[in-house]
């Protein structure tokens, strides 16, 4: 199967008042068609800044390296009007908060259309149509009457809805989401979970899912990419990582959750420390001063993420080889 | 001081609230009741977990229970007496040993002050500590939450969202609490943060012989936390019981709902359930039970009759109609018809 999005060797570096700090740093990885791809780690791991890249949406100043080819082109060359014809209208986006993202002084009606009027070329009345098809199918009860509302008229589960309406309104063939499901309910996660789900497999959308919840991430995932200080430490089928996880670090994530099935008195597993701030790398393996495996090589030399037992791993101790 | 008619400390639970009602009126808008008549028991030592949607109220009773916002009806007591709305002038010493933590530590703390004066702060507010011992004590709060003594000299910005939540605790903590009460404590930190702060939230408590009301939305991680689970909707509670057996044998269809929506990270694939619908507006809420509308057992009786919260096994109260017959709870398995996915009524 050919992929949708190719990316490769990936680097973004940002300005800051003491010079550059690499906050993405060699990243590859393929997002295939009608696939949830998901790009997990800890906050500040660079999973967004990786995402904004692509999209030509980093802060200024911002010094992108690699190559994201989409649909023939390579994202990372394309500029301005270029870049919006593609992304505006083949890649949406969603993000954590429906409400920064919608804007409050325009009705849920002008925002769906706006960018369908521009980028389909379609007249007021077609594109009112495919705005009422559109919330209808994010299941926002009374559509039409719903166009003449403003965000703050709807709960935070179908702000995002209709944020989700608009990141489709063009008919993209990816989809970002960035912890679109973080700040809601788990009752309200739930249906956008089965909403992602229900359009990949309906209409062939692709998306990648941003998320630091590996539980999230279970539920609608094929593929996972666990990101740690800008690298990928391991990659694979999402069955064979978050049953199998071979990284520590894949592994402590995991530790850390509450799971349903576990007894009440299994305490949390908190990783110690926190990740480390992009001007001060660690040498070595990046995680190596908060994992309990490390051993001397990994104080000194970065494992290279490489092809193991069905997928990709960047360990040098890989503790977990045996099944335990 | 204490009058002749309140009892000493060490009598009582840590904080009962009865029937308690929170009302909100404004000018020009309707009558909202937040809380609609909500009771809750924290025993000393205890940690009760509340859990509930957006909406449903959880908040409103977290304020009231810390007299940040007056009761309308029933009553509130913390160590048996009675917590006053707070006013304009100093409340009464001995509810300082009722605090609160707030979800978002960014705002609740002071961006342009070091983290260790915010802390003195707290101690001289109420004389807790001479000008000598101020400083011992500051090192001694950060590390109660597991902060190195020269976190006193930084700013909260210089700190994680996890450590930040922490340096909240730590701050409730200088007053010497008895009681917390944690809105949110643990929502918008990432996976790891949050088991760190979950479990120094345990710790505390048992080290410290710590009550906690902790309010969250997150049942999978209450469950992990707290000893006593109650679950609200909609301003009333429909369900109280020991986490474990609350979690293992839900009795109440909402209860059930919230447990069947938590994802799995176990690589399966399974998909959560939606519960179909939102949360109704508070100042229009369904007639008798108040979940009938999104409950996919309810039968006649459910939209007829308000249910009565009845006690199930020693330890547990649930008020639905479906448990008054004695009968047993509809399971998963027996689901009249599946759940429809977002259901497409307000």
């Amino acid at each position: 199967m050919t992929a949708l999005l190719e990316v490769e060797g990936l680097r973004v570096r940002l300005p800051t008042p003491r010079g550059f700090a690499t906050v993405v740093d060699g990243i590859d990885y393929h997002v295939e068609p009608a696939q949830v791809f998901g790009v997990a780690g800890e906050s500040g791991s660079g999973k967004t800044m990786s995402m904004l890249a692509l999209l030509g949406l980093l802060p200024p100043g911002a010094v992108v390296e690699g190559r994201a080819a989409f649909g023939g082109k390579d994202l990372l060359r394309l500029r301005g009007r270029e870049l919006r014809a593609v992304s505006g209208r083949d890649i949406g986006m969603v993000f954590q908060d429906p409400m920064t993202s919608l804007h409050p002084m325009l009705t849920i009606g002008q925002q769906l259309t706006e960018h369908m009027r521009r980028h389909l070329g379609l007249g007021r009345r077609a594109a009112g149509d495919r705005a009422v098809e559109l919330l209808d199918q994010v299941r926002i009860p009374g559509p039409r009457s719903a166009l003449h509302a403003y965000p703050h008229q709807f709960s935070g589960g179908m702000r995002q809805r209709i944020a989700i309406a608009i990141a489709l309104a063009c008919g993209p063939r990816l989809l970002i989401a960035d912890e679109p499901t973080t700040a809601l309910d788990v009752t309200v996660q739930a249906g956008i979970l089965r909403l992602l789900d229900r359009l990949r497999r309906e209409h062939d959308l692709s998306v990648v899912l941003i998320t630091h919840d590996l539980a999230v991430m279970s539920s609608i995932a094929d593929r996972i990419s666990i990101f740690y200080a800008g690298r990928v430490v391991e990659s694979g089928r999402r069955d064979e990582l978050l049953r199998r996880p071979r990284h520590p670090y894949t592994r402590a994530l995991l530790d850390a959750l509450p799971h349903p099935e576990a007894a009440r008195d299994t305490p949390l597993v908190a990783i110690k420390g926190a990740p480390p701030s992009p001007q001060q790398i660690p040498p070595g393996c990046r995680y190596h001063p908060r994992c309990p495996y490390a051993i001397e090589v990994c104080t000194m030399d970065d494992p290279p993420l490489v092809p193991t037992d069905g997928r990709r791993l960047a360990c040098h101790v890989d503790p977990f080889a045996d099944g335990e | 001081m204490a009058s002749d008619n309140v009892p000493l400390n060490g009598e009582g639970p840590a904080l009962e609230l009865r029937d308690v009602e929170v009302v909100y009126e404004r000018r020009g808008r309707e009558r909202v009741r937040a809380v609609a008549g909500a009771s809750l028991t924290v025993e000393r030592g205890q940690i009760v977990g509340l859990v509930g949607e957006s909406g449903c109220g959880k908040s409103s009773l977290a304020r009231a229970s810390v007299g940040l916002v007056p009761a309308a009806g029933g009553s509130v007591l913390f160590e048996s007496r009675e917590v006053t709305p707070l006013t304009r002038r100093a409340r009464p010493r001995e509810l300082a040993r009722l605090q609160m933590v707030f979800q978002n530590p960014y705002s609740s703390l002071n961006p342009r002050r070091r983290i260790g004066s915010q802390l003195a702060d707290a101690l001289d507010v109420l004389d807790l500590a001479a000008p000598r011992e101020r400083r011992a004590r500051v090192e001694e709060l950060l590390d109660l939450v597991g902060l190195p003594a020269s976190a006193a000299a930084r700013y909260p910005h210089q700190f994680s969202g996890g450590q930040r939540q922490r340096i909240a605790v730590a701050r409730a903590l200088a007053a010497d609490p008895s009681v917390l009460v944690l809105d949110e404590p643990l929502a918008s930190l990432d996976a790891s943060a949050q088991a760190q702060v979950a479990n120094l939230l345990v710790d505390l408590s048992r080290r410290l012989s710590l009550s906690l009301l902790l309010i969250s939305h997150d049942l999978a991680i209450v469950r992990h936390v707290a000893d006593v689970v109650s679950v609200m909707y909609l301003g009333v509670m429909v369900e109280t019981g020991p986490a474990r057996s609350l979690w293992s044998l839900p009795l109440h269809p909402y209860t059930e709902a919230l447990i069947g929506a938590v994802p799995h990270p176990d690589g399966s694939g399974f998909l959560p359930e939606a519960l179909p619908g939102e949360v109704p507006d508070p100042a229009h809420p369904p007639a008798a039970c108040r979940f009938h509308p999104r409950c996919p057992y309810a039968f006649d009786r459910c939209s007829k009759e308000t249910p009565v919260t009845l006690a199930i096994e020693s330890e547990r109260t649930v008020a639905c109609w479906l448990q008054a017959g004695g009968s047993p709870p509809a399971r998963p398995g027996e689901r009249p018809q599946p759940l429809p996915l977002l259901h497409a009524e307000e």
